[in-house]
């Protein structure tokens, strides 16, 4: 098997393409913390309140949200610890960080994960779909090697480049913002269910873009899954990324339906859980943990299934 | 040759919607031999050496390889096999080597020095590390056959191999593929629709027409000593050959006598002696094609199935 990925490791690198995305994630992450900096600076002079005034105003706000009664567990939980940490800040006089630093950027980092999804989707959809298209599929197909495995190495390696997206995207990140906005003073704190305590930003942001990659896993599934059983590279990527940007919008209009709770979009964006924007009220942890498990078994059988039956006639 | 066969097909059968595009195949391949396969367009050719690769599954019946089967053993029965099934497609973005490296690691135990044997073999060192995509038919043909050699195959399929070779590379790939047949025992199975290279480089010819196996013929027979005689008058010739003991047909206004040269001059004196005028007498050679029409009826193309 680490022979099988190791092929089509070399493959996903012999192609341009693959090294171009890489490139361009990099590029698009520098040029906007650039031009972030660049329009902050041209407008300085708006930016005048201290930071204790924010956060005064963001509590008062905060405090008025959480009059009302039907707000759902888990979002009342996650107010309340921002008031918490918000009064603790303005008693002990803890500055957060600055909202353009590097240590910010990177707990903000996950917000550009769907450019690895992005990227990631393009190999996923191809990697099945081009070697039918190119007919090596016949070539790669008659050694004594079982069906299954050599899709399992396709997934795999779909998976190591995604991974490895995701690190270039936390570690640019941090880079720029160090080299663009700098460190500034300032203390990450957390509310945990008690006490305010001091976290460390480093982990928040890791564990808020592992949260993030989850959503990269379901979509490049969902599009590896298409590019194996219709064969079509460009069909897989163009409905994958159709559904990346309306899949969400889609949980709106299905909000007040019970089926949401079921709706794979729903579940996606896990960071839900602890930024505090809730898509739908009364969904859990647990819940979306297993509803995301039951699309990628679904997702994974039909790929299975339809790779491991079908007669190559390419 | 009592040998026991070393790829069987079995009562192999494929059926695509309702249409039973092969029906109930049986073959058997032997050690050190090359079987042709030949067929007019849409016979199922392709199909049957798909369904031999497991790029296919059979609707019925199975292939056994060296007596495991394709169906139920994949991997140990598809370790034997070399394959070049039509065109050799290989990955255009990459260099010749890093092609037989990708295909050298899937199967066990192929060293760095047995993939630069096989490349010295097809003759292809000074191009191996260019990319596939710059490469002609014929070169592609040649890493083709080098991918299907890597693994020391038993068993050798090639759909349509010369396609593309010119002719020193089809003499080249002929004279190959008779020495591997012959010092490695390997067993040949090529299908081809150029009669007169099937006629040069195999033993056996296997011919198939709408899906059926219609002909199983050793090559040595089709080449069996004929001579076509024109006497007259015809009807009186024909009855004395006959009557001692030559097979005779008509053919042309004439007849075709089944026998060896060396006795040929025997017959002509009993033929004079018998005072029949003799007008011409001469070897006759059917070559492979007209045989191959004459089984096929006329060669015409079976009905296309949708593939």
């Amino acid at each position: 098997m680490l022979k099988l990925i190791q092929n089509e490791w070399m493959k996903l690198w012999s192609r341009k393409s693959s090294w171009i995305m890489i490139i361009l994630l990099a590029v698009i992450l520098f040029s906007s913390s650039a031009i972030t900096k660049w329009v902050d600076n041209s407008m300085n002079t708006a930016n005048t309140e201290t930071w204790q005034q924010l956060e005064a105003a963001e509590m008062a706000n905060n405090l008025i949200l959480l009059e009302n009664n039907s707000l759902g567990d888990v979002r009342r939980e996650y107010l309340e610890g921002e008031v918490a940490i918000a009064e603790h800040r303005l008693e002990n006089d803890v500055a957060p960080f600055d909202s353009n630093s590097m240590q910010q950027s990177v707990i903000d980092s996950h917000a550009l994960m769907s450019l690895v999804t992005l990227f990631t989707v393009i190999v996923a959809g191809g990697i099945v779909a081009a070697e039918f298209s190119q007919g090596t599929i016949k070539m790669l197909l008659t050694r004594p090697v079982k069906r299954w495995k050599i899709l399992s190495s396709k997934f795999i390696t779909t998976m190591l480049y995604a991974l490895l997206l995701a690190v270039v995207l936390f570690i640019v990140t941090a880079v720029a913002g160090l080299i663009f906005y700098g460190v500034s003073d300032g203390t990450y704190l957390v509310w945990n269910g008690s006490e305010v305590v001091e976290g460390s930003f480093w982990l928040e942001g890791l564990r808020l873009a592992a949260l993030s990659f989850v959503n990269v896993l379901m979509i490049s599934t969902f599009a590896f899954m298409l590019g194996t059983a219709f064969r079509s590279s460009s069909l897989a990527i163009g409905l994958s990324i159709f559904l990346l940007f309306t899949g969400v919008q889609a949980v709106f209009l299905l909000a007040n339906y019970e089926i949401v709770k079921y709706y794979l979009f729903t579940h996606t964006d896990l960071t839900q859980y602890y930024t505090g924007f809730m898509l739908v009220d009364d969904i859990t942890m647990t819940l979306s943990v297993i509803v995301l498990f039951v699309y990628f078994v679904i997702f994974m059988a039909i790929s299975y299934v339809t790779f491991g039956k079908r007669d190559v006639t390419a | 040759m009592n040998e026991q066969a070393l790829v069987q097909i079995k009562n192999l059968s494929k059926t695509i919607g309702s249409k039973k595009i092969i029906k109930n195949l049986n073959l058997d391949l032997y050690k050190g031999q090359i079987t042709g396969f030949l067929g007019p367009n849409g016979a199922g050719k392709t199909t049957t050496i798909r369904m031999m690769v497991g790029l296919m599954k059979p609707t019925e019946g199975d292939v056994l390889i060296d007596g495991q089967s394709v169906k139920h053993h994949f991997e140990e029965s598809i370790e034997k096999v070399g394959v070049i099934v039509e065109n050799p497609e290989m990955y255009k973005y990459m260099s010749g080597y890093k092609n037989l490296l990708h295909f050298s690691r899937m199967h066990k135990g192929i060293s760095k020095k047995r993939i630069n044997e096989v490349i010295e073999q097809v003759g292809m060192q000074n191009r191996i590390n260019e990319k596939v995509g710059s490469y002609s038919l014929g070169m592609r043909q040649r890493l083709g056959l080098a991918q299907a050699l890597l693994h020391k195959p038993k068993f050798l399929i090639l759909d349509e191999p010369t396609n593309g070779l010119d002719p020193a590379g089809i003499w080249e790939f002929r004279l190959y593929l008779q020495k591997i047949a012959r010092e490695n025992g390997v067993a040949v199975f090529v299908s081809s629709h150029l009669l007169s290279e099937i006629e040069l480089l195999c033993d056996r010819i296997a011919i198939i027409q709408n899906g059926e196996l219609i002909d199983i013929k050793n090559v040595k027979e089709l080449q069996q000593s004929r001579f076509y005689l024109k006497a007259e008058p015809l009807a009186q010739t024909e009855e004395i050959l006959a009557g001692i003991g030559f097979p005779v047909s008509r053919h042309d206004g004439g007849l075709l006598v089944e026998t060896e040269p060396e006795h040929i001059p025997g017959a002509i004196k009993i033929l004079v002696n018998a005072e029949v005028s003799i007008f011409a007498i001469q070897p006759f050679q059917a070559t492979l094609e007209d045989q191959f029409l004459e089984l096929t009826g006329g060669g015409e193309i079976a009905q296309a199935h949708t593939k």
